[in-house]
C-alpha cells in the first residue's frame, strides 16, 4: 500500500468517525425531563443528617423523603433557582452542593483561573524562540 | 508491664531523635564528617519505635483491657486480622506506625550516607526534627499507653500517663470500629498510605538540605528520586484501596466522593505527580530547580495538612474517627513547616537556582510544564474546595458545602488535556520537536481513538465527557502502544522477548509510560462507570422476581446468623439475565451489626467484562425487601487502570536499580 493510499484512508476513516460522534452527541431533547432533572437536582442537594453525602448518594430515609419532596416541587414546575432556594432556607445552606457564584463562592472559580493564566504567562514568557 | 515499655521505647525513640538531630548537624560542618556518629541514634531510633510498635500489638493481641486504646479499640470476639490492624485503627496507634515507618525510612537514609557525606548528613538532621515531632505527639498528648484509670461501663472514662498507676480494666473491650473490621482492604489501606506519606519527608529533608548548604545541581533531587517515586505508587495504591474498600463495603454505590479526608490524601499525590515531572526536566534539562524545591516542599506541607484534617476532628465525615488534642498541634507544625521552609526557600533559593531557558514550548519539556501547570491548578482547586467550608465556618458565617458538581466541573476539563498531553508527550522530542517528527507517530492513534469514540457512539452512549474520555484514552494507549512496536521492532529475536528488552532498557521512561497506560484506563473506567451509571430502586416480595436494567433479580429468602464478633442480617437473591432464564450468579447484600454502631450496609457486587451490577439493602429483608441496585459499566477497567498506573511507578524504580545505564528514548 502506497504512503498516499495509507494518508487518504486516514484521513477518511478519521472523518467518518468524527462524522458518526458528532451526529451520534447531537443534543437530542433538552434536560427538561423530570427524571434527569431529579436525578441532576438530588446530586447536587445534601442529606441534611448524612456527613455530607448527598441526596442520590444517600440510602437514608431521610434522604428518600426529600427526594419526594423535590420531585413534587420539579412536577409543581419549580426552576432549579427555586429548589435549592427552597432547600437552603429548610435546612441551611450547606445542603446545597453547588457553591454559590456569590461572594467569597467566587474565589472558587476565580483563584485556579487566575493561577491557570499566570502560569501560563510566565511559562510563555521563558521560551527563548 | 505493656505500658511502661510501650512508653519507654517512645522515649527512648524521642531520645534519639534528638540526638540524631545534633549529632548529623554538627557532623555534617565537621572538618571531615564521619558517617559513623550517627550510627547510634539511628539504631536507637529504630529499636524505640520497633519496640513501641511490638508492644502496642502485644497489648491487643493479649487483650490488656488495662490500656485505654486497647479497651477502646479491640474486644475478646474481634478477629485476629482486625485485632493487627487495630494497632492502627485509631489516632495514637496509627502515630505508631507512622513513627515506624518514618524509623524505617532514617535507617535506609542512612545506609547511603557515607563519610564525607555533608548533605547526606544535612538530610538526616532535618529528618531527625520530623521524627522528634511525632515521637513527642506520642510522649505527650497521644501516647498510645495510657493505662486506664476509671470505667465508663466497656468504655474507659479516666486514663493516666503514667503506666505504673493502679490501673482497672474492663472485663472486656468496645471492639473495633464497624467500618474498620468489615473487610480486610481496611487492614492494608492505612499502611499503604502510611508509607506513601512519610515518604515524602526524604526527598523534602534533601531539598532543605540543599538550601541550608546552597548546593547547586540536581543531587538531592538524584538521590531522593527512588523515595519520590515509591511514596508516590504507595500513596496512590493506598488511595486506590480506599476507593476499593468504600465500594465494596459501604453500600451508597460509590468509591470517591470528593469528602475532605479523599481529597487530603489526593493533594499530596497531586503535587507529588507534578513533582515527579518536573524533576524529569531538572535532570535531564537543568531547568525548574527553584520550582522543584516549592512542590517538594508543598507535596510534604500537604501530608501534614492531610493528617491535621483527617485527625483534628475539624471536619465531618465518615473518615475522621477521631477529636482529640493533636488538632492545634499538627496545626502549628503545619505552619512551622510551610513559613520555616518558604522563609528558607526566599532567603536562599538563588543559591541553588539557575535556569537554563526553554527552547520551545513544543517540546517534551513544553508538555512537562503544561503538565506542572495542569496539576497545580487541579491541586489549587480541590484545596480552595476542602479548605472553603472550614475557612467560611471559622469566619463565623452560615455552613456550606463544596460538593461534587464543583470537583467534576474542575475535574473534567483538566482530565481531557492532561490525557492529551500524555499522549502527545511520549513520543515528543527534547529541545524542539519538529512537526514532521511527531505527526507521524500520533496520527495512527488519533485516528484510533476517533474510532473508537465512534464505535462507543454507535453502542447508544450519548455522554460528551465518556465519550470525549474513550477517545483521548484511547490515544494514550495507542500512542504508547505504537511506540512500544517501534522499538521493539528494531530488536533481533521474539517479539515477547524484544518488548521485554525495551522496557528494561529505559525503566525510567517505560515505568512512566505503564503509568500513563494505568492512568488512561483509569479514566476510562471513572468516565464509563460514573457517566453512564443505572440507579434503580426495587421492592420484591419474597419468593418473587424483578426486571431491573437488563437483569432479573429474585429475592429468594432473607436470611441472618451470629458470628463472634458480629450479627449478619441479609438478603438471598438470585441475579438472573433479563429473561429471567440463565442464572448469573447469587448474591447475598447484608446488614452487619457489630459491638458498636453504626451497622454497616454490605453491599453484594456481581463484577462483569462490560458491567458491575451493585445491590444493598435498603430495607431489613423480610417478607419483602427493599434493594438498591446499580449497574457500573467497565468498572474493573477503573482497578485495573490504578493497579497499573501504581506499578508503572515501581517499574521504574526497580528496574532502574538493576539496570544503572542510562538510555533515553530520543536524544
Amino acid at each position: 500500500m502506497s504512503e498516499t493510499v495509507r494518508r487518504v484512508a486516514g484521513w477518511g476513516v478519521a472523518a467518518l468517525a468524527l462524522l458518526v460522534i458528532v451526529v451520534g452527541l447531537l443534543p437530542g431533547e433538552a434536560d427538561a425531563d423530570p427524571d434527569q432533572r431529579e436525578q441532576y437536582l438530588s446530586e447536587r442537594i445534601a442529606c441534611p443528617w448524612c456527613d455530607g453525602q448527598s441526596l442520590a448518594e444517600s440510602d437514608s430515609q431521610v434522604a428518600r423523603d426529600l427526594v419526594v419532596i423535590m420531585r413534587e416541587k420539579i412536577d409543581a414546575g419549580w426552576t432549579d433557582g427555586e429548589i435549592y432556594d427552597f432547600f437552603a432556607s429548610s435546612y441551611g445552606e450547606q445542603v446545597v452542593l453547588e457553591p454559590p457564584l456569590t461572594g467569597w463562592g467566587v474565589a472558587l472559580w476565580a483563584v485556579p483561573a487566575a493561577a491557570l493564566l499566570t502560569g501560563g504567562w510566565v511559562i510563555w514568557k521563558r521560551q527563548s524562540r | 508491664m505493656i505500658a511502661t515499655i510501650g512508653l519507654l521505647s517512645i522515649l527512648l525513640a524521642v531520645a534519639a531523635s534528638g540526638v540524631l538531630i545534633v549529632r548529623a548537624w554538627v557532623e555534617s560542618r565537621a572538618p571531615e564528617p564521619k558517617a559513623s556518629a550517627i550510627r547510634l541514634p539511628v539504631a536507637m531510633l529504630l529499636l524505640g519505635s520497633l519496640l513501641a510498635f511490638a508492644a502496642l500489638e502485644l497489648g491487643i493481641l493479649t487483650d490488656d483491657f488495662t490500656l485505654e486504646y486497647v479497651a477502646d479499640n479491640s474486644s475478646t470476639t474481634t478477629p485476629l486480622i482486625f485485632k493487627l490492624a487495630g494497632a492502627w485503627a485509631a489516632l495514637e496507634g496509627s502515630i505508631v506506625l507512622w513513627g515506624a515507618v518514618l524509623a524505617a525510612l532514617v535507617y535506609f537514609v542512612a545506609r547511603r550516607v557515607t563519610d564525607g557525606d555533608r548533605l547526606g548528613l544535612t538530610a538526616l538532621s532535618i529528618i531527625g526534627v520530623v521524627s522528634l515531632f511525632w515521637f513527642g505527639l506520642m510522649a505527650t498528648v497521644a501516647n498510645p499507653f495510657a493505662v486506664c484509670t476509671e470505667l465508663a461501663g466497656r468504655a474507659c472514662a479516666e486514663s493516666s500517663w503514667l503506666p505504673f498507676v493502679s490501673s482497672v480494666a474492663p472485663a472486656d473491650g468496645v471492639g473495633a470500629n464497624p467500618l474498620l473490621q468489615n473487610h480486610i482492604l481496611m487492614a492494608v489501606h492505612p499502611p499503604m498510605l502510611y508509607v506513601g506519606y512519610v515518604g515524602f519527608t526524604a526527598p523534602f529533608a534533601f531539598a532543605i538540605a540543599a538550601l541550608i548548604r546552597g548546593e547547586q545541581g540536581s543531587v538531592w533531587l538524584e538521590r531522593t528520586r527512588r523515595w519520590s517515586v515509591i511514596s508516590w505508587a504507595f500513596l496512590g495504591f493506598g488511595i486506590l484501596l480506599g476507593a476499593w474498600w468504600s465500594y465494596e463495603v459501604l453500600g451508597w454505590g460509590g468509591y470517591w466522593a470528593w469528602d475532605p479526608v479523599e481529597n487530603a490524601a489526593l493533594l499530596p499525590w497531586l503535587a507529588a505527580t507534578a513533582f515527579i515531572h518536573s524533576a524529569v526536566v531538572q535532570r535531564r534539562r537543568g531547568m525548574l530547580q527553584a520550582w522543584n524545591l516549592i512542590l517538594i516542599i508543598a507535596t510534604f506541607s500537604l501530608t501534614i495538612l492531610g493528617t491535621f484534617l483527617t485527625r483534628s476532628g475539624t471536619i465531618i465525615s465518615v473518615h475522621s474517627f477521631t477529636q482529640s488534642g493533636v488538632g492545634p498541634i499538627l496545626l502549628g507544625f503545619l505552619m512551622v513547616v510551610v513559613i520555616g521552609s518558604l522563609l528558607l526557600f526566599a532567603w536562599r533559593s538563588h543559591l541553588v537556582s539557575s535556569a537554563p531557558r526553554l527552547d520551545s514550548l513544543a517540546s517534551r519539556e513544553g508538555l512537562f510544564l503544561l503538565n506542572n501547570l495542569i496539576l497545580t491548578v487541579f491541586a489549587l482547586a480541590v484545596l480552595l474546595g476542602t479548605l472553603y467550608p472550614i475557612v467560611l465556618e471559622a469566619m463565623g458565617r452560615a455552613r456550606v458545602s463544596v460538593g461534587t458538581p464543583y470537583y467534576n466541573r474542575v475535574t473534567i476539563p483538566i482530565a481531557f488535556v492532561l490525557l492529551l498531553a500524555m499522549g502527545v508527550g511520549a513520543v515528543t522530542p527534547y529541545r524542539f520537536a519538529r512537526r514532521d517528527v511527531v505527526w507521524p507517530r500520533i496520527a495512527a492513534p488519533l485516528v484510533i481513538g476517533l474510532v473508537a469514540g465512534a464505535v462507543t457512539v454507535a453502542l447508544g452512549v450519548s455522554s460528551v465527557p465518556v465519550v470525549v474520555v474513550i477517545i483521548l484514552g484511547t490515544f494514550v494507549v495507542a500512542t504508547i502502544g505504537k511506540e512500544m512496536l517501534r522499538q521493539s521492532g528494531k530488536l533481533d529475536g521474539s517479539r515477547v522477548g524484544a518488548v521485554g528488552r525495551v522496557l528494561r532498557r529505559d525503566p525510567g521512561y517505560w515505568g512512566g509510560q505503564m503509568a500513563h497506560v494505568g492512568v488512561a484506563l483509569l479514566a476510562v473506567g471513572i468516565a464509563a462507570s460514573s457517566g453512564l451509571a443505572v440507579r434503580e430502586q426495587v421492592r420484591i416480595p419474597a419468593g418473587e422476581a424483578a426486571a431491573v436494567d437488563s437483569y432479573c433479580i429474585s429475592y429468594e429468602a432473607p436470611t441472618s446468623r451470629v458470628e463472634p464478633n458480629r450479627s449478619v442480617t441479609g438478603a438471598i437473591l438470585t441475579l438472573r439475565s433479563a429473561d429471567c432464564s440463565s442464572e448469573l450468579a447469587t448474591l447475598e447484600p447484608v446488614f452487619n451489626r457489630y459491638t458498636r454502631p453504626p451497622a454497616v450496609a454490605t453491599p453484594a457486587v456481581r463484577t462483569g467484562i462490560t458491567e458491575d451490577v451493585f445491590v444493598a439493602l435498603a430495607t431489613v429483608p423480610g417478607d419483602d425487601v427493599v434493594l438498591d441496585v446499580m449497574i457500573f459499566p467497565l468498572m474493573w477497567v477503573l482497578w485495573a487502570g490504578g493497579l497499573i498506573a501504581v506499578g508503572g511507578g515501581m517499574w521504574a524504580v526497580y528496574a532502574r536499580k538493576r539496570t544503572r545505564e542510562r538510555v533515553t528514548a530520543y536524544v
